[in-house]
């Protein structure tokens, strides 16, 4: 049974797609954390402004960004399933 | 003309024409040809992608073919200096090719000298400056007809008859030097009075500007014996030469291959005439043969005349027609095209063809150098330069608000300058560098094009909107200038925004994702403005024609604004890297972006 697990994990390993996979959902967390550290950024400047186009532009900018998070954290919701899917389906018994 | 050259040639011609009134006649004379050359350039551009290729083709599409082409015209036309002209309009137009034109040149040559036939043998001659005023008259009423062909025609008419004009212009300023030179003073025994009334013929066929001029003083001379024989030979080689003068003058407004084209006929004329010379005894005794085989009689100095035109040009002919390639080689090495004033490309090199990473690289840096040329006419349309996106934004609009001098800036000369050979050459190195479509290189060189193309489409739509833009920005109605200032100024601050997002991208964490916000503010400026114009149309403030002009014209911001926003996008980020990637995912289409700015509005 270990030898196994190690197998799988081995062939997870070498598996190119699947690291691809495991990067890209990497890269959209970091993404998504600077996305978080903007909006902070953004929301603490909008306090505060007084002048109204610089509301209105934050407010864009806000309006924006959280649209870009949203989009975001579904893609990686997706990949997330997708890869279990598959790890689930590779760990049935023969 | 360079403008300090302006600056002292044009007291020069007024002290001219302050002294003489021949000089002003000539003056004139040259002006007024000049400007038929334009005309007629002008007129056969109408033609070209049509009716006139084909004909030409037909008719100029073999050596033998263009000789004849240029036989049966200047006979009808009575002219080879008329036709070379007209060669020259062709060439310049690109109707033709170099080795066609001389090929034309060749039959003109021979051509013209039926003129002498019918100046000796007949008494007449055909006068082509009584055609100049209907000329005039059929072209201008043709020119203010609908139809872009018969506007063609129109021009060619005009062209034509402002050329006779301007001969004829010449010729009666001269009349007087004409009337002067009586030949039979100068008589002149040998080869030194060969030599000098070869120069004589050649002077007075350049101040006539029409070598049958002097033919006929020649001819009419030579029956009467005002001179001898010998001395009229030599005028006959002079005039040969002298003939080039006309196609000479007419390629000085013409592009590089209506030069090449003067060039070869006084090449072929200058050639021509130190054979006759080198071998005019020769020519002598042939002209007696013929003549005599013709029926003429030996004391018919006139007619032998005649023949001694024919015979020599047809010599040369037979000499140099062979060789016409060879000749239009020769010319073209000797008379090379400027490009110095053509922007050519600094990073594109055939040898990084085999990389294609090198590939990939060089064509980016050069769209950004396309991308240099193309802020600079965007930026000089508004009356701005580089350095003013250095300043803040206050600045900039205070300097579009305070700006009114008019801005003469020819969008068309720079886009030939500043755009199309680097543009030009991008694409040709593309498409040489085409890899298989699998590899990855192959589609970030198809997104550098589109990016080369949007640049293009940016710098076609400024060229729209600069018409309104030099017409409303001086208007009556302040409405109307502050929204065509306000255009230009959103124009400008995108171009500064994009200029401040390249030089701080590495400072940025999310390139792409932060463009976003500049999508939306192209498309709330669209909203803004269009809602302004209904307002201002609403209260009377301006006309709906205004109106109508300005929405048209704030579309095209629109579009130059997000045209230069994608080419951005392409050439200052590497979207090829992992992060780049998946940041693209992320980004929000233009419904998205839209959709924005609408719950934006609403609140």
């Amino acid at each position: 049974m270990k030898k196994e697990k190690l197998l799988h994990k081995l062939q997870a390993f070498f598996d190119t797609d699947n690291h691809k996979k495991r990067q890209h959902i990497k890269e959209l967390k970091k993404i998504l954390i600077k996305l978080k550290k903007k909006e902070r950024k953004i929301a603490h400047s909008l306090l505060q402004a007084e002048d109204d186009c610089l509301i209105k532009q934050y407010q864009t900018e806000l309006k924006i960004i959280r649209l870009q998070r949203m989009k975001g954290i579904e893609i990686l919701q997706q990949l997330k399933e997708r890869t279990k899917h598959i790890k689930s389906v590779s760990q049935v018994k023969p | 003309m360079h403008k300090a050259l302006l600056l002292i040639v044009i007291p020069l011609l007024s002290y001219g024409f302050w002294l003489s009134d021949t000089f002003k006649g000539i003056a004139a004379g040259i002006s007024i040809f000049l400007f038929g050359m334009l005309s007629l350039e002008q007129g056969f551009k109408a033609f070209t992608g049509g009716v006139l290729e084909r004909i030409l083709q037909k008719t100029t599409d073999s050596t033998w073919k263009s000789f004849g082409f240029g036989f049966v015209s200047a006979t009808l036309m009575q002219s080879s200096g008329l036709v070379s002209v007209i060669t020259i309009s062709f060439l310049s137009a690109g109707l033709l090719d170099l080795v066609a034109g001389i090929g034309i040149i060749f039959g003109s040559n021979l051509g013209t000298t039926t003129g002498a036939w019918l100046i000796a043998g007949l008494g007449l001659k055909v006068n082509i400056a009584t055609y100049a005023m209907p000329l005039l008259v059929f072209g201008v009423l043709c020119i203010f007809q609908g139809g872009k062909q018969l506007k063609g025609i129109g021009y060619i008419l005009t062209g034509l008859g402002f050329l006779l004009l301007g001969i004829q212009y010449m010729k009666e300023s001269f009349e007087h030097v004409g009337n002067n030179i009586n030949l039979a003073n100068y008589a002149m025994p040998g080869i030194k009075g060969l030599l000098i009334y070869t120069a004589i013929g050649i002077i007075v066929t350049v101040i006539m500007q029409s070598s049958h001029a002097t033919m006929l003083l020649t001819i009419t001379a030579v029956s009467v014996h005002q001179i001898t024989y010998d001395n009229a030979l030599a005028l006959v080689i002079g005039a040969n030469i002298g003939t080039t003068a006309t196609a000479i003058i007419a390629s000085v407004g013409a592009k590089i291959q209506g030069k090449r084209l003067a060039g070869s006929h006084l090449l072929i004329n200058l050639f021509t005439g130190i054979f006759v010379l080198l071998f005019i005894k020769q020519f002598t005794i042939a002209v007696d043969i013929i003549s005599t085989g013709l029926g003429i009689s030996i004391k018919d100095n006139a007619l032998k005349l005649a023949t001694f035109h024919s015979l020599f040009n047809l010599t040369a002919i037979i000499m140099l027609l062979p060789f016409i390639n060879q000749i239009a080689t020769l010319i073209e090495k000797i008379l090379l095209e400027k490009r110095s004033n053509i922007f050519q490309p600094k990073y594109l090199d055939s040898s990084a063809m085999n990389f294609p990473e090198t590939v990939v690289e060089s064509v980016r840096l050069e769209s950004i150098h396309l991308y240099e040329n193309a802020i600079h006419i965007i930026l000089h349309t508004f009356g701005l330069h580089k350095r003013d996106l250095l300043s803040d934004s206050t600045s900039i609009k205070q300097l579009i608000a305070q700006n009114n001098d008019p801005i003469d800036y020819d969008i068309d000369a720079n886009y030939e300058k500043r755009i199309k050979g680097i543009y030009s050459a991008i694409i040709a190195f593309i498409s040489q560098a085409r890899f298989s479509w699998e590899m990855e290189q192959s589609s970030q060189l198809s997104w550098l094009r589109d990016a080369n193309q949007n640049l293009v489409e940016a710098i076609k739509d400024t060229k729209h909107l600069q018409k309104n833009w030099t017409r409303f920005r001086v208007s009556t109605n302040q409405a109307t200038i502050d929204e065509y200032k306000k255009i230009a100024y959103q124009i400008v601050l995108h171009l500064q925004q994009i200029e401040n997002f390249r030089h701080k991208i590495e400072e940025n964490e999310l390139p792409l994702l932060s463009l976003d916000a500049l999508k939306a503010t192209i498309e709330d400026d669209d909203m803004q403005m269009n809602r302004t114009i209904e307002t201002l149309i609403r209260e009377q403030k301006i006309t709906p024609e205004n109106g109508s002009s300005l929405i048209n014209d704030s579309a095209y911001m629109r579009h130059i604004k997000k045209n230069l926003l994608k080419t951005a996008e392409t050439l200052f980020i590497r979207s090829y890297t992992g992060a780049a990637k998946a940041e693209q995912q992320l980004t929000l289409n233009d419904a998205e972006i839209k959709d924005v700015i609408h719950t934006m509005d609403t609140q």
